[in-house]
């Protein structure tokens, strides 16, 4: 039965009454709302990745001739820590999140997050932890110990003062952040799905995110036990995890923070592959190739990500048994990738694909990332990587694994979604300059550091003598990061003339399949007027005569419709909280007991008594009005209170 | 716009579920997961600092001492039942039940929080004194961590039972109390058993 209009338009004015945040300072403060969190999400990790970058433009400005001045040791060394802190913490694995967070309900039909308001919190948290570095650099306390902060250097006894204490908590931040993240895109991925998308017709993006989340789930616990639990409490109550005096072991660092840190490599590559394929699938305009292997790909990654860790400790006395299964890993991890990138490429063969910037950076995605993936499979052979480690040709290889497949891929979604997001285009023709001088960039800056690496030069020094040789290739590493910088610019400069004048989308500019581009550009403030129904893998490809729509959830409250976890059928109407000042609150009272813990343990029992005043306001705003409730029972009654 | 055609209607389906069925339940067990796992990196830790020495606990340290332990993990397993008979009290919207045993949950929860500061001591070392003492010191203090949180969702969500008229979902949501706390208290088991009993018998 098709909608008559005026019931659709009045269904619209009150859900927008439902759903909208108050106008204003206050209701941007206490938003709840996924979109505004997401789109704030991306651009605070966006700007990280401008501040990471500025900081790696002075790095190459300082090496760019031997025996240079410009930068001395002990700003040089606090430069690479906060780069490779805000790159890895602050940029990647937040705006890898942060797409998700956006575009997860989108996909999977639903109107919200299924825990929007700690969605928030997690937002704040992490904001907490951005300001808090930033502060620290301006202060001339910032890390300075190297983004993974090895003990012996980073305990107390050869870092005093509080530069290693602001990286444990920073990290601190992050992982609370992206451990609320995961949990938000598991239980709405398995529980909020439209009706008819059973696992097998879970977009790709979502795939990509849900495998992602549980990553985290598991890579997550352990920085947070090796940087709050031990670290931090080595340097601030004279625990002993790492002070081989009294027992400890450096080594258990190195196993808990790469237990997490190999993972977290697939943390931000992953997602990337989420963007790839409808960006494929569009532009080519058939469904992807090898659905379930990409899947099934994807899942397997994972599992072995975990498996992988010891590589980065070749350098160390770990028995050659271990080295052997831990190379074989390492090696067998190249076989997932493969695949994906072979069915990618399966779907481009002989199809007259739309060259737009987002496919172009998916292509400049696989010329890139290739390169990365072939010089990780050189380093997990033992031998090389003796030779090869701590100098620039791992520099080179992280590099390219990670701006050929996480930024490449990252910006091609930006330009894919932002007519989503905004309701505007971004320019073509400035996005071609943005590519071009990207990919050029990339591997003029990257590839002489292989070259840099074999030669003998090792990563973190603040310069070198002129007889080493190494200064032309240095030279044209520079001028590839001036290329770089360049296009990030193009490219912010084509996000401000679009906000204000690029050319209206509409609610699918690119013909594409996802339920995404079922709701107008930038989506209401309910997202989806009804929730859809969906009837296969493409639902807009899929629909011959009208999208068919799932009626009956309430216009009076913020309700959605909760589906069972493997066939996503109709199962109960949940009532989501409104806005709440209780998340942004919460997320302060973290940053008194984390940056607090620096200075005094009496901060954290202070700032876990006034926690204890937001958890009662957050329980108790959340209780809502007593009103009419259906109510399953365990044994299969419906009972109306 | 793409027209809108009716497939289903959903207005009949209730608003309130237990278990599985709930969202809170799946982001309870989210949480219960992060934290479980977060556990087990500690105790891996902690046997692999155990390599380090040639005595455990090391030499000139006793052996952790049992009796408030053993009678705190006593009190723990008794409080499961109030937990239990609330969770199942609210399967049954059951208000009076619910916030009876609610209360007596409360109430057993309060000697469990005291005793384990003493707990903390029984373990007759320091977390400055060496890397065993750090490791056993740390394990039971994030344990307490997870103790006092849901002590503090089962005293809040009493004290709500009781000042004020709640909604049917709050049935759920103490269903979901006693999910967490049979988790509190289950991996309390193991911890006690590895920190307390094993250098016992190691």
């Amino acid at each position: 039965m098709t909608l008559p209009a005026d019931v659709i338009e009045r269904e619209a004015l009150e859900l927008d009454r439902v759903w909208s945040d108050r106008q204003g300072f206050w209701g941007w403060l206490t938003t709840t709302d996924h979109k505004s969190i997401g789109k704030r999400y991306v651009a605070t990790a966006f700007l990280m990745f401008v501040a990471g970058g500025i900081e790696a433009a002075l790095m190459r400005a300082q090496l760019a001739r031997p025996g240079n001045t410009l930068i001395g040791p002990d700003r040089y060394n606090q430069l690479f820590t906060t780069h490779g802190t805000t790159m890895m913490f602050l940029f990647a694995v937040p705006i890898m999140t942060a797409m998700g967070l956006y575009f997860v309900p989108l996909m999977v039909g639903a109107r919200t997050v299924a825990f929007p308001r700690l969605n928030a919190f997690g937002y704040w948290t992490y904001f907490v932890g951005v300001v808090f570095l930033y502060v620290s650099l301006f202060a001339n306390t910032a890390p300075d110990v190297g983004w993974f902060a090895y003990p012996p250097l980073s305990g107390p006894e050869y870092s005093p003062g509080h530069r290693v204490d602001v990286w444990a908590q920073v990290v601190t931040f992050t992982e609370i952040a992206a451990l609320v993240a995961a949990v938000n895109i598991i239980v709405t991925t398995f529980k909020m799905r439209a009706p008819g998308m059973s696992l097998n017709r879970i977009p790709l993006f979502v795939w990509a995110q849900l495998v992602v989340a549980f990553m985290i789930v598991f890579a997550m616990p352990a920085v947070a036990t090796g940087s709050t639990l031990m670290l931090a409490a080595d340097r601030a109550i004279t625990m002993h995890w790492f002070n081989p005096a009294e027992g400890g072991d450096v080594l258990l660092w190195q196993h808990v923070f790469w237990f997490f840190g190999h993972p977290e490599v697939y943390i931000i590559f992953l997602p990337a592959m989420g963007f790839i394929t409808p960006i494929i699938e569009t532009f080519t305009g058939r469904p992807v190739f090898g659905y379930t292997a990409l899947v099934l790909s994807n899942i397997t990654t994972a599992f072995f990500a975990f498996g992988l860790w010891v590589h980065h400790m070749f350098a160390t006395p770990i028995p050659e048994v271990g080295q052997s299964l831990f190379t074989a890993a390492s090696m067998v991890i190249a076989i997932p990738t493969g695949v994906q990138i072979f069915c990618w490429i399966a779907t481009l063969w002989g199809s007259k694909p739309r060259l737009t910037v987002p496919l172009l950076f998916v292509l400049g995605f696989l010329f890139t990332f290739v390169n990365g993936g072939i010089t990780g499979v050189m380093l997990a052979s033992v031998a090389f990587d003796k030779q090869a480690h701590d100098t620039f040709f791992v520099v080179a290889h992280l590099h390219y694994v990670l701006l050929g497949g996480g930024v490449m891929p990252l910006f091609g979604a930006l330009y894919f979604w932002f007519p989503k997001v905004t309701g505007r285009r971004l320019n073509e023709t400035l996005g071609k300059w943005h590519f071009w001088l990207f990919l050029i960039g990339v591997n003029l800056t990257f590839f002489p550091m292989h070259i840099l690496g074999l030669n003998g030069m090792p990563r973190r020094v603040y310069t070198y003598l002129a007889e080493t040789g190494w200064g032309t290739l240095n030279l044209v590493a520079t001028i590839g990061a001036v290329t770089i910088a360049t296009s990030v610019i193009i490219f912010l400069i084509d996000v401000v003339m679009s906000l204000r004048g690029g050319e209206l989308a509409g609610d699918n500019p690119w013909n594409s399949s996802g339920l995404e581009w079922a709701t107008a550009s930038p989506p209401p403030s309910f997202t989806f007027l009804h929730t859809p129904f969906v009837t296969g893998r493409h639902p807009l490809w899929d629909v011959k005569d009208g999208l068919p729509v799932v009626t009956g959830l309430s216009t009076r409250e913020r309700q959605v419709l909760v589906t069972t976890t493997v066939d996503a059928l109709p199962d109960y109407r949940h009532s989501m909280p409104s806005a709440s000042i209780w998340p942004v609150y919460l997320a302060l009272c973290m940053g008194v007991v984390f940056i607090g813990s620096i200075f005094s343990p009496y901060f954290v029992l202070g700032g876990l008594g006034i926690s204890l005043l937001g958890l009662l306001g957050w329980g108790w705003s959340g209780v809502g009005e007593r009103q009419e409730e259906r109510v399953a029972l365990p044994d299969g009654a419906v009972k109306v209170l | 716009m793409t027209e809108l055609r009716r497939e289903v209607d959903v207005a009949e389906l209730p608003t309130v579920t237990f278990g599985p069925r709930s969202l809170m339940w799946w982001g309870t067990l989210g949480f219960m997961t992060i934290e479980g796992w977060t556990t087990a990196i500690l105790v891996v830790s902690y046997f692999y600092l155990r390599q380090n020495f040639d005595a455990w606990p090391p030499l000139r340290t006793p052996n952790p001492s049992l009796l408030i332990p053993t009678i705190n993990l006593l009190i723990m397993l008794v409080s499961l039942v109030p937990a239990r008979l609330a969770a199942d009290a609210g399967k049954r919207l059951d208000l009076a039940g619910v916030k009876r045993w609610l209360a007596v949950t409360s109430i057993v929860s309060i000697p469990i929080v005291a005793l384990r500061w003493w707990e903390l001591w029984a373990l007759n070392t320091r977390w400055d004194s060496n890397a065993y003492g750090s490791a056993a010191w740390m394990i039971v203090g994030f344990h307490t961590s997870l103790l006092l949180l849901d002590v503090a969702d089962t005293l809040g969500l009493t004290l709500f039972y009781n000042i004020r008229e709640m909604p049917a979902k709050a049935f759920s949501d103490t269903a979901d109390n006693s999910f967490y706390w049979y988790f509190t208290v289950g991996i309390w088991i193991p911890i006690y058993l590895i920190v307390y009993v094993g250098p016992r018998i190691v």
